[in-house]
């Protein structure tokens, strides 16, 4: 598969690559399309096929579902006057926008990794630490660890299915 | 302060495939959600968290698409299934007008296109 290089290491900034072009390149719009063929490979029997346009379309698809939840995420930052989304925020956005069954397998996902980055660093990072034991609080008390993650959970376990909910929520401050 | 290699997910995973989808490409899509300048910060966990949900995702709508493949006693997913597993499917309502689209003719593959907006910082706060 000819999967164009994503320009690698720091230099990625598109510094003269704003002029108007018919269309945005490929690869920055879409995860590579081998990628998609090899999770949507994982998910079928080992005789089923997949065509060319299907998986065209599950790469559009999960461009549009990115923005789509980061959006909602988004949203939250801004009423919460907060600059950055971090994790926690887009736990909060799938729970909101149904995507509930996803809460536990991220968690558990996101714990890994922080393991796997606390060899490398020492911090913590983005305060959505609960799958684990007990985030240590002093690492970033002034991050929303006690109020968004298990917050999502909640969704999760009322199997509240509301498109809207707004919750307003405190607590990071 | 991160550099922006630390975005290529070599690191985790690179030998175990834990990160089956690479971060840097998610974040420039996380970026480019919205309009203007909603999107201006994210935490170096956000496209961690995506690479896992995108999968869950994309599994998630392979699954559903192939039964409807199945119903229809073929051996090939094709755009179809995708297109009706998304309409039958609530919670990717949100994909509708998408699937629609490529449903007609060929490849719009542009929608986003408009929404461009000039990246204005890659800054990645470690919180």
């Amino acid at each position: 598969m000819a999967e164009a290089p994503v320009s690698p290491g720091g230099g990625s900034h598109e510094s003269g690559d704003q002029s108007p072009r018919s269309n945005v390149r490929e690869q920055d719009r879409y995860l590579p399309i081998a990628n998609i063929s090899r999770i949507m490979k994982k998910a079928l029997p080992a005789n089923g096929k997949i065509a060319k346009d299907a998986k065209e379309t599950v790469q559009e698809c999960v461009s549009e579902f990115i923005s789509f939840i980061t959006s909602e995420a988004s949203d939250k930052c801004q009423r919460e006057k907060r600059k950055t989304i971090n994790g926690d925020d887009l736990l909060w956005a799938m729970a909101t926008l149904g995507f509930e069954d996803y809460i536990d397998p991220l968690k558990i996902y996101l714990t890994r990794y922080r393991e796997m980055e606390g060899d490398t660093k020492g911090s913590a990072k983005g305060g959505d630490a609960s799958a684990k034991k007990d985030i240590q609080p002093s690492q970033n008390a002034q991050l929303a660890h006690q109020g968004s993650f298990s917050q999502g959970a909640n969704y999760t376990n009322s199997q509240s299915q509301a498109q809207h909910m707004m919750v307003p929520m405190q607590g990071t401050e | 302060m991160r550099q922006a290699g630390t975005y290529s997910g070599i690191r985790f995973g690179g030998g175990n495939g834990a990160h089956s989808l690479p971060l840097a490409r998610i974040k420039k899509i996380m970026k480019r959600s919205g309009s203007g300048d909603e999107v201006k910060m994210i935490s170096g966990e956000a496209p961690v968290v995506f690479a896992k949900a995108c999968e869950l995702f994309i599994k998630e709508l392979t699954q559903k698409s192939w039964t409807l493949t199945l119903q229809g006693k073929r051996r090939i997913l094709h755009k179809d299934d995708v297109a009706s597993a998304v309409v039958a499917t609530d919670v990717f309502d949100f994909l509708v007008g998408l699937v629609s689209d490529a449903d007609g003719d060929g490849d719009d593959h542009d929608h986003h296109a408009q929404n461009l907006v000039p990246e204005e910082r890659e800054t990645v706060l470690e919180e």
